[in-house]
């Protein structure tokens, strides 16, 4: 079966043009069909392939280059080096009212928009019900779109999208906008069409909904493919970066708290059956955590170690004043103490994780330092939420 | 061939986009319609009063034919055409944010403002023609339809002329200071106030490889004398200006996928 889309070394070079001369120059090039001299590498040698009923999501930080890469996809630009095939009826949404003129009508500009999207007269009129119902907002459609909402255009273009029937369907940050109830009918909609063999290409930075929507996922970085293959993994090591290179200044910051405040985390370490720098772990595995505080004074601290998910929502934590005598001081290091945790059936569902232990007075009152470390649960599951609870079902 | 001309053409985008810019331009006002043909007899009218009062014009082979309707017949074609340049070299960047998003044939934006302004013109020409007919001139309205076919001839010229323009436009963009100048000068080597007899021999040899100078003469020709003699210039136009439109027409294909670049 050949593949819907297909890229094979595309990259693009976009010119320096802020100043007169340096337009002139790009246009020189351009013109000689050079590459321009001067420029920002936004996409380097980027090759993918998209089979039908295949869904790609499109990941990385902001200006890695995936606004540019769906640019060239939908052919709005060309590549600088690099094929770009696409052979599909495709509905790109790039910007949801993009190409709303806003002194128009809604209505106008709804058909406006179906003759870009290709739709026909006839197939407009025999959809313009399913239009207004899907974009739900009454009769403000006969008013300039200038007088809309921005939850009310994105609805408007979604919807014409939706009636569009698109073989091939790109999406670009858009289900992040509009409210609660109409992203729902959105993902719903797009769950509906990937049923249905639709092909979508999904640049979101949710993980979640790149997770749920796509089977398969492309890092980008630096206008690099960083990692390309089954969303799950790449997601997840996409995290597990960022994780890491937040790490650094989290312990930066952490140390300089830790000189200035009186009790200080010393050390953290996890340790797990398959040990390594970022522990990796599976749901069910055990872990073991070695925290080490310092106390200027000799009196014993309090330690407290928790589970955030790598948004920060709270997993569980807990803290040494419950179980007397778990704190021991670390032999020859009068100021030093240690505490052990030990989880041995860590149920956490697959993910990214921060572990974090906190030094606390001896009071047990105010919170002097913290370190973090982070860790994965690796694994694929359809089971949802942080934590799988002991079940059975009857 | 034919069908990598159409490449990309959506006929109902089109529409709209003509439309849309018919709206745009000149029926926004309250009573739109009517200023279609009143702006155009006004602008007449102005022409009219100085050159006949003012430098007391004379077409010396213009016959019984008056100034005005000898003015009128050539001045509207040249409007349409002029107007039509200088509104679609902006098309594209006027676009930025349908252009740098969305993918179609961008071709379209310049030759739908071509194709709107030569419409409404159209529609001006026929009512000046008709007002010239009331004041008593002998408009030749059999000849109507071979004017018309010249029109469409001239519309793909400025087609292609605003193909050209505007994609140049969007890579440098002193075009759009440059071109207004341009189409002055453009005017006044047209033998459009005055006749090509008036000139001297010189000046009439260098004018004739004009094109709009061949326009100019043929509309008058038809319309006002009843006679249609194209000559061989005529037939270099029917091949050059397709030609002329097709070279354009790839020129500016060459270069869409890097609109957004200088965008």
């Amino acid at each position: 079966m050949t593949p819907l889309v297909r890229l094979a070394g595309v990259s693009k070079v976009y010119p320096r043009v802020h100043h007169p001369r340096e337009r002139l120059r790009a246009f020189g090039s351009l013109l000689l069909g050079r590459e321009p001299a001067r420029g920002a590498l936004v996409l380097n040698d980027v090759s993918l392939e998209v089979r039908r009923g295949q869904s790609l999501g499109i990941i990385g930080e902001n200006g890695a280059g995936k606004s540019t890469l769906l640019k060239v996809l939908t052919g709005v630009i060309e590549p600088t080096r690099g094929t770009v095939e696409c052979r599909a009826r495709t509905a790109a949404l790039l910007e949801l009212g993009a190409g709303f003129q806003p002194d128009f009508s809604g209505m106008d500009n709804v058909r406006m928009k179906s003759a870009i999207l290709g739709m026909s007269e006839r197939d407009l009129d025999q959809r313009l019900d399913d239009i207004l119902a899907f974009a739900d907002i009454g009769q403000y459609i006969h008013e300039p779109v200038k007088h809309y909402s921005s939850g009310m255009v994105v609805r408007l273009g979604f919807a014409v999208v939706v009636a569009s029937r698109p073989e091939l369907l790109i999406t670009d940050e858009v289900l992040a906008v509009g409210d609660e109830s109409f992203q729902k009918k959105c993902i719903r909609w797009i769950d509906d069409f990937i049923e249905n063999d639709g092909t979508l290409l999904l640049v979101s930075h949710s993980m979640y909904l790149v997770q749920k929507l796509c089977r398969h996922a492309l890092w980008l970085r630096g206008g690099r493919v960083e990692e390309y293959g089954d969303a799950h993994r790449v997601t997840q090591d996409y995290l597990a970066w960022h994780e890491a290179r937040n790490r650094a200044e989290e312990l930066h910051r952490a140390e300089e708290r830790g000189v200035h405040g009186h009790y200080a985390v010393h050390s953290l370490e996890l340790t797990t059956p398959s040990g390594g720098e970022t522990p990796v772990l599976a749901t069910g595995d055990a872990l073991s955590v070695d925290m080490v505080m310092r106390s200027p004074d000799g009196r014993v601290p309090v330690g407290m170690i928790g589970i955030v998910r790598v948004d920060g929502t709270p997993v569980y934590g807990v803290c040494t004043e419950d179980a007397a005598g778990c704190v021991r001081p670390v032999t020859g290091q009068e100021d030093q103490f240690h505490v052990c945790l030990e989880l041995p059936d860590l149920a956490l569902l697959p993910g990214q994780y921060t572990l974090r232990g906190h030094a606390l007075d001896p009071e047990g009152m105010r919170v002097c330092d913290t370190m973090e470390r982070t860790f994965r649960v690796r694994g694929e599951t359809r089971e949802f939420g942080m934590v799988r609870l002991a079940h059975r079902w009857r | 061939m034919a069908k990598s001309l159409t490449r990309g053409f959506d006929a109902a985008f089109f529409r709209h986009l003509v439309v849309r810019q018919v709206r745009q331009d000149y029926l926004e006002n309250l009573t739109g319609f009517a200023w279609l043909v009143i702006q155009p007899l006004l602008l007449l009218s102005v022409y009219a009063f100085v050159f006949t009062q003012i430098f007391k014009a004379r077409i010396s082979d213009a016959g019984e034919i008056g100034f005005v309707p000898f003015l009128a017949v050539a001045f509207w074609p040249w409007t349409a055409f002029s107007e039509a340049i200088l509104k679609s070299s902006g098309a594209i960047a006027n676009h930025a944010a349908l252009v740098s998003k969305v993918a179609f044939a961008n071709e379209q934006l310049p030759l739908a403002t071509v194709t709107a302004t030569f419409l409404m013109h159209g529609i001006g020409y026929l009512a000046v023609l008709l007002v010239l007919q009331l004041l008593g001139t002998d408009v030749h309205w059999l000849w109507l339809p071979v004017a018309l076919i010249l029109l469409v001839l001239l519309w793909l010229l400025a087609c292609a002329i605003a193909l050209f323009a505007s994609s140049l436009q969007v890579f440098v963009r002193d075009v759009a200071q440059i071109l207004p100048p341009l189409m002055t000068f453009w005017f006044f080597t047209t033998p459009i106030l005055y006749s090509v007899s008036m000139l001297p021999d010189f000046l009439a040899g260098i004018m004739a490889w004009n094109p709009m100078t061949w326009f100019v003469v043929q509309f008058r020709d038809l319309l006002l004398f009843g006679r249609f003699e194209p000559g061989l210039a005529g037939l270099a136009m029917i091949v050059a200006v397709p030609l002329l439109f097709v070279l354009s027409l790839a020129w500016f294909r060459k270069f869409s996928g890097h609109f957004e670049d200088f965008l």
